[in-house]
């Protein structure tokens, strides 16, 4: 997944890493492609910026980091209408889930509604295809999001 | 020195290079004191402009890339300054307007009141100045044309003066003619 958005363009992968796609962030720092920041927000602001110089950027985070970055996603992203992919990985989706994930689990939908942030929910066989239709998004100007499910316990 | 002149100051002295304002009043003194195509104004999103001028320093090696920052600002945003300072960007100068207070929402106060930033922009790999005049702030502006960031120029103000008037441009259109000029 990774390496199918770095060749369809995604120049910047910038977020705070998540378990849930640990491998895809382990790809990315194989080829030095990823920029680990200290907050979701902050991930965003680079992001942003980096974008403004006409490339096309991704953001990685969990959905507790997007629960926080929900400010930042509609008085920036939104409001000055800025291109970004979202990746988030979705804990609290098995419902014996870490407690601290269950609340957001659960409501994870509805708040990517709410915000009005167009997703695809990532699987074994649709991947390309949500790869290709977020690049899709991106190239006419709208951020989107990916969400990847937490399917496994460690 | 009030925020006012010394946004003046430094944005008389910065030419055509990109600069990327803080929300609040710092953007509308920006606005009011020179608004050129290259200023980026952030107008929600409190405390990320230091974050949107590391996204755009990168990708940027060629120009110098100018934050304007305030203390309430930052400090919602510390990380940033360790993003920036394992990076080390040459092209980032990182100016904190620094009144000590939470100016835009009612003059309350703020943690750098007891809190040292131009310590911790040093511990956080920046090469740091500071002043609380006019006369010191053209001096450093001068110096740091020569050296290579990150810069942070951390600059004591006073509050007061009459707010400016309002950003008139809407945010899409902020954004088009900042990316154009890059």
């Amino acid at each position: 997944m990774f390496d199918l958005l770095l060749h369809k363009g995604i120049k910047n992968f910038i977020g705070v890493p998540d378990s849930t796609m640990k491998h895809f962030i382990s790809q990315g720092l194989k080829k030095k492609k990823i920029l680990v920041a200290t907050r979701e927000d902050e991930a965003i602001g680079i992001a942003v910026g980096m974008s403004l110089s006409k490339q096309n950027s991704l953001v990685f985070m969990q959905n507790a980091g997007f629960a926080n970055s929900i400010s930042t996603i509609t008085s920036l992203v939104q409001l000055y209408e800025v291109p970004i992919i979202f990746l988030i990985g979705w804990r609290g989706y098995l419902k014996n889930d870490a407690p601290e994930h269950s609340k957001i689990g659960k409501i994870q939908p509805k708040l990517l509604k709410a915000v009005g942030m167009d997703s695809k929910t990532v699987t074994e066989s649709n991947w390309k295809q949500c790869c290709k239709w977020a690049i899709n998004k991106v190239n006419h100007s709208t951020p989107c999001a990916l969400i990847i499910k937490r399917e496994f316990y460690d | 020195m009030i925020r006012k002149d010394a946004i003046k100051i430094a944005s008389d002295m910065i030419d055509d290079s990109p600069i990327i304002s803080a929300n609040g009043y710092i953007s509308r003194d920006l606005f009011e004191a020179n608004d050129k195509d290259t200023n980026f104004y952030m107008i929600g999103s409190m405390g990320l402009s230091s974050s949107i001028g590391l996204g755009v320093a990168l990708k940027n090696p060629r120009k110098r890339v100018y934050v304007f920052d305030g203390d309430g600002n930052i400090l919602m945003n510390l990380g940033s300054l360790t993003t920036i300072g394992k990076l080390k960007p040459k092209n980032l100068i990182h100016l904190v307007f620094d009144n000590q207070s939470h100016e835009s929402t009612g003059g309350q106060p703020s943690n750098t009141r007891n809190i040292d930033l131009y310590k911790i922009a040093k511990s956080s790999n920046y090469k740091a100045f500071k002043t609380n005049s006019k006369t010191g702030l053209e001096k450093i502006l001068r110096k740091i044309k020569n050296i290579d960031g990150p810069i942070m120029i951390l600059i004591k103000i006073t509050k007061g003066g009459k707010p400016s008037k309002r950003i008139i441009h809407s945010p899409v259109t902020i954004k088009k003619r900042f990316s154009r000029n890059l």
